[in-house]
């Protein structure tokens, strides 16, 4: 009977899965709007690729792989800001330096697979797998998620002088390297959280576009992040209910990114009717 | 001052009066910005000292509100989600702010006030049009209620109308009590709204009322120019 198949267990094997998109859904627009008006996005996209090393490194010395991504992801953004410290930003010299970093860093976490004789599922990393997501990646996803709510409830004052005016923000004492690296680690903790369920590659998408939407016209940073939160849940709700269509039966999280494509011309539109 | 092995500032030496308003000129790369970075206490000087109120500059700086330093205009994101109120409040960052008597929200009220910008108080910042973005810039500056400003290109890419109206506002606050130190690579009839003028090119090549530095300049042969 019907009545006794919806409960019999498994019956709700969706729960952690759409759990885990909805926080995923608050947590990579919260970051993404922080990174963004720092002017820090793409050190997110380096974030990303450069989790990879540390994963598999984690996998083969039996850690947890979600410490290895945030640690080599950590250790990406460092290495780029060292080399890229002195390439001149005029001549595209920096920008050459953050992508070679990027993919290098993404090329060593696919060789080390091989090399350590790993077995990874290379495509779910990047591209995620949402519906066999489990509660392990919806405790990390909501650990990430309490660290940004904290730094943003902690330092909010502090990151929108950062972003608006960091010379004055550092001439008035705000902790300008302590704040930049929180920020750092934060992002890495989110790109690892957000892996499981769209995968380092899309979870670009979820960060950036939520954030260009919910910036047009916003008065404030608050009001911004809340807006963008809100477009990431009902986006990643949409992806998650559309990958469930019998008729349309497409993974999540592809989905999730095609739709987060879709918001960029409503931010150009919104933007245009301002 | 020195940039690694390399002078980059040499042979200083002027007072500001009190309740004084000062222009700093000199060409792209004098060393103006680097000046007043060293007056607000970030950049460390080398050789000799700077006081404050006749006060060592290091002991001067702990107790806040002494100075407040406007940044150039190049230096901020516009586009940052943030209304001209919000931004001003920002001056009163961690305690910042010699008035206690006074609530944030009065200061921040009367700084607004005396730049002219209450009418606007509620606009997002890349609403405004250059010459109001300046002065809320400069009413973050003022609501701390600092003696000394120290304030970087106020008139940089901003029209002639917008360049008059904060020297006015300039002049207003120097009649009320403040001393302000100005810095421009305009060289113009601008000058004529200073009380006094300092002209930096690495070194200080001039100073003195406006009418004694052009003279002083036209016997170096170095004469005034620029759009002002």
């Amino acid at each position: 009977m019907a009545v006794v198949d919806s409960q019999a267990p498994g019956a709700f094997w969706w729960a952690v899965p759409l759990l885990l998109a909805l926080v995923i859904g608050l947590l990579c627009p919260l970051t993404g709007t922080l990174l963004l008006v720092q002017r820090r996005l793409f050190q997110a996209n380096l974030i990303s690729h450069a989790v990879l090393p540390g994963l598999a490194l984690a996998l083969a010395l039996h850690l947890d792989p979600a410490l290895g991504g945030v640690a080599s992801g950590v250790g990406g953004a460092l290495v780029a800001d060292r080399l890229s410290r002195h390439a001149p930003a005029a001549d595209g010299s920096h920008e050459a330096v953050l992508n070679t970093v990027l993919a290098g860093f993404l090329g060593l976490g696919v060789l080390l697979i091989p090399l350590l004789h790993l077995r990874i599922d290379l495509e779910a990393v990047l591209f995620g797998d949402l519906l066999a997501a489990g509660p392990t990646d919806l405790l990390r996803a909501l650990v990430a998620l309490g660290a940004v709510l904290a730094l943003l409830v902690g330092r909010y004052d502090q990151l929108v002088f950062l972003g608006v005016d960091p010379a004055g923000a550092a001439a008035m004492g705000v902790p300008v390297a302590r704040l930049q690296a929180l920020m750092t680690l934060v992002t890495a903790f989110t790109v690892v959280s957000a892996m499981a369920a769209v995968g380092v590659v899309l979870v670009m998408a979820l960060m950036g576009a939520p954030a260009v939407l919910a910036l047009v016209g916003a008065l404030s940073l608050r009001a911004a992040l809340v807006r963008a939160a809100a477009v990431g849940l009902a986006v990643t709700a949409l992806g998650f209910g559309l990958a469930l269509v019998p008729a349309i039966n497409l993974p999540p999280g592809p989905l999730i990114g095609v739709l987060c494509l879709a918001l960029l011309p409503l931010a150009n539109l919104v933007s245009r009717r301002r | 001052m020195r940039r690694g092995q390399h002078p980059v500032l040499e042979h200083l030496t002027f007072a500001l009066a009190a309740g004084s308003l000062t222009a700093l000129v000199g060409p792209n790369g004098a060393g103006k910005s680097t000046l007043l970075q060293a007056i607000a206490g970030q950049l460390p000087v080398a050789e000799g000292r700077i006081a404050i109120d006749g006060e060592p500059q290091g002991a001067a700086l702990k107790r806040r509100a002494r100075l407040a330093l406007m940044p150039q205009r190049t230096e901020m994101a516009w586009h940052f989600p943030i209304t001209v109120r919000a931004l001003v409040a920002l001056g009163l960052m961690g305690g910042n702010g010699a008035d206690r008597s006074q609530a944030p929200c009065c200061q921040v009220d009367g700084a607004l006030q005396r730049v002219g910008l209450q009418d606007l108080a509620h606009r997002r910042l890349d609403q405004l049009s250059g010459g109001q973005q300046q002065r809320a810039l400069l009413a973050r500056a003022l609501v701390g209620q600092a003696p000394l400003l120290l304030l970087d290109e106020p008139c940089a890419a901003i029209d002639p109308p917008a360049r008059t109206a904060l020297l006015a506002v300039l002049a207003q606050l120097r009649d009320a009590g403040l001393t302000l130190l100005v810095s421009s690579h305009d060289w113009g009839s601008d000058l004529e709204a200073y009380d006094r003028v300092l002209v930096l090119d690495r070194h200080l090549l001039a100073q003195g009322t406006p009418a004694q530095v052009r003279q002083t300049l036209g016997e170096l042969r170095l004469a005034p120019h620029g759009c002002g």
